[in-house]
């Protein structure tokens, strides 16, 4: 059955994108604190650690790639309609 | 101006009155957990919507010219011309029935603060009409499976895996970070799904409309030539495009309150794993071509970040009550379709006026729409009480506080008199 086929697939792409992404997102944020360090209650202190904080704005900057391009792939006829710009000129077109 | 013409206007009109019904309806789906949370103010998500769902319009290149031929036998489907046993008449009633049946359908939906589908309404509006028109050949039963029925169905269940597993990842991923942070950086990540689901939807639903303002041009010979190549005349997308975004901007805050409040008390991360998981699936099914219910979606999302979250409280009573309201959203719909056609067809019978029969269902159009405006203005829900605890004795849609102020003024005047 082709639905069932289609079905699968939007869940797939679904769980990659919508459940992953946002896990990455998460990781990033992480990262992030954990990098710019913190002071608990007790009084402990935990330093920053740039190279975390890096990795996890990497982390971001990544998950923004990645929407980015989902976004041009999705309007790519329109980019290559209106403004004759092909996001994606190494992919044949339908 | 001939008779037609006049049609044709009222017809247009209609249609773009449905655009922006289909715009504040479908506000919250995007928004509502960003305005619930904070990470948004009221009236800023609404302005980021409505310019959102304007840009995903003009971005849309896909013409949908056929757009009925998924639930109805009426159209040609490659030209997007009437079949050739459908005159101009009954061709312009059924488009102008079926868009009443939605319009109708999607206001007394809101005015119940019941999230529902934009597509279905107008799909059982047009299926209405087309059985009262032509009867059971009229209507491509196939289609309505494989296209309307099977996605419906569908679409919430995977949005509610799709977004639970998003969720529980997230707050185990995130179990040991600082709250306060958590919180913030979270909300950033709120406005940006936010943002991707209020384009993704201006990219999809605005192409209902100007699919149905094409079939009505195409059929009066205002439009000619291949409009899949050509593409469809740059004030139709405009119009199009400015009644979803006006819509949008409008913001159906009875339905955003409902996504935001009424069925989870949702927070930052299950706010921005909802949202991901709808974004996610709403352009991933549109890219494999079949298209989902952006409203299905998004509930089913925020259902599936309220059981992904251990320990958060889902109302199964007002998810209860809105999966009642999909069930019956295309029989209602088909039904106003339905009469809307008969009423003008047997006015047309009667005077011999092709004007006097759509012009009256137009006009009782205007009437019952503003009816069902002016009851949702006596218990008002807006920018301001939005967030307003949610009633959980009633589950309605109306904050308990402006429920009472009501009931007061009502008893003052009963006294008077």
């Amino acid at each position: 059955m082709t639905y069932l086929e289609s079905i699968l697939k939007v869940l797939l792409v679904g769980l990659v994108l919508g459940a992953g992404l946002p896990a990455v997102f998460a990781a990033g944020l992480v990262a992030y604190s954990n990098g710019a360090g913190r002071t608990e209650s007790d009084g402990s202190v935990h330093a920053p650690n740039p190279a975390l904080k890096y990795f996890g704005i990497l982390l971001f900057l990544f998950v923004a790639w990645v929407i980015l391009t989902a976004v041009a792939w999705i309007t790519r006829a329109t980019l290559i309609h209106h403004f004759g710009f092909d996001p994606f000129p190494f992919m044949a077109t339908k | 101006m001939s008779a037609e013409t006049i049609i044709l206007v009222l017809l247009i009109a209609t249609a773009l009155v449905f655009d922006f019904t289909n715009g504040f309806h479908d506000t919250g789906n995007a928004m509502a957990t960003s305005i619930a949370t904070g990470a948004l103010k009221p009236k800023t998500a609404v302005l980021l919507a409505g310019v959102l769902n304007l840009v995903g319009a003009f971005l849309s290149v896909e013409v949908a010219v056929t757009v009925t031929t998924s639930v109805l036998k009426v159209q040609d489907s490659k030209s997007g011309h009437l079949l050739p046993n459908i005159t101009p008449s009954m061709g312009l009633t059924i488009i102008f029935a079926g868009l009443i049946g939605g319009i109708l359908w999607n206001l007394l939906t809101w005015l119940f603060g019941i999230p529902s589908s934009s597509s279905h309404a107008l799909f059982g509006g047009l299926i209405g009409a087309g059985l009262a028109a032509l009867g059971t050949a009229g209507v491509n039963w196939s289609g309505i499976t494989s296209k309307v029925l099977i996605p419906a169905v569908a679409a919430p269940v995977i949005a509610c895996l799709v977004a639970a597993c998003g969720t529980w990842l997230v707050y185990r991923i995130t179990r040991k970070v600082l709250q306060k942070r958590r919180e913030e950086g979270f909300r950033w990540g709120q406005i940006a799904t936010a943002s991707l689901v209020a384009l993704s939807h201006g990219t999809n639903d605005a192409q209902k409309t100007m699919g149905v303002i094409a079939l009505a041009l195409i059929t009066t010979g205002h439009l000619t030539g291949d409009v899949k190549k050509d593409g469809l005349p740059f004030w139709i997308i405009l119009s199009c495009a400015l009644a979803i975004g006006f819509g949008t901007y409008i913001g159906g805050w009875r339905v955003i309150r409902t996504l935001g409040k009424g069925l989870v008390e949702i927070e930052s991360p299950q706010g921005f794993a909802a949202e991901a998981s709808s974004a996610a699936i709403i352009l991933s099914s549109s890219a494999a071509g079949m298209a989902l219910s952006t409203t299905h979606v998004a509930t089913g999302s925020i259902l599936g970040s309220g059981v992904g979250k251990p320990g958060a409280e889902v109302r199964w009573a007002v998810a209860g009550r809105m999966a009642v309201a999909w069930f019956i959203t295309l029989p209602a719909a088909g039904l106003v379709g339905a009469l809307s056609f008969w009423l003008s067809h047997g006015v047309k019978s009667l005077t011999g006026s092709d004007l006097a029969g759509d012009g009256l269902i137009f006009v009782i159009l205007v009437a019952l729409s503003f009816y069902m405006w002016w009851r949702a203005q006596q218990q008002k829900v807006d920018s301001k009480n939005v967030n307003a605890d949610w009633d959980e004795t009633t589950n309605s849609v109306v904050p308990a506080e402006v429920r009472e102020a009501t009931k007061v003024t009502k008893n003052k005047d009963t006294a008077a008199v």
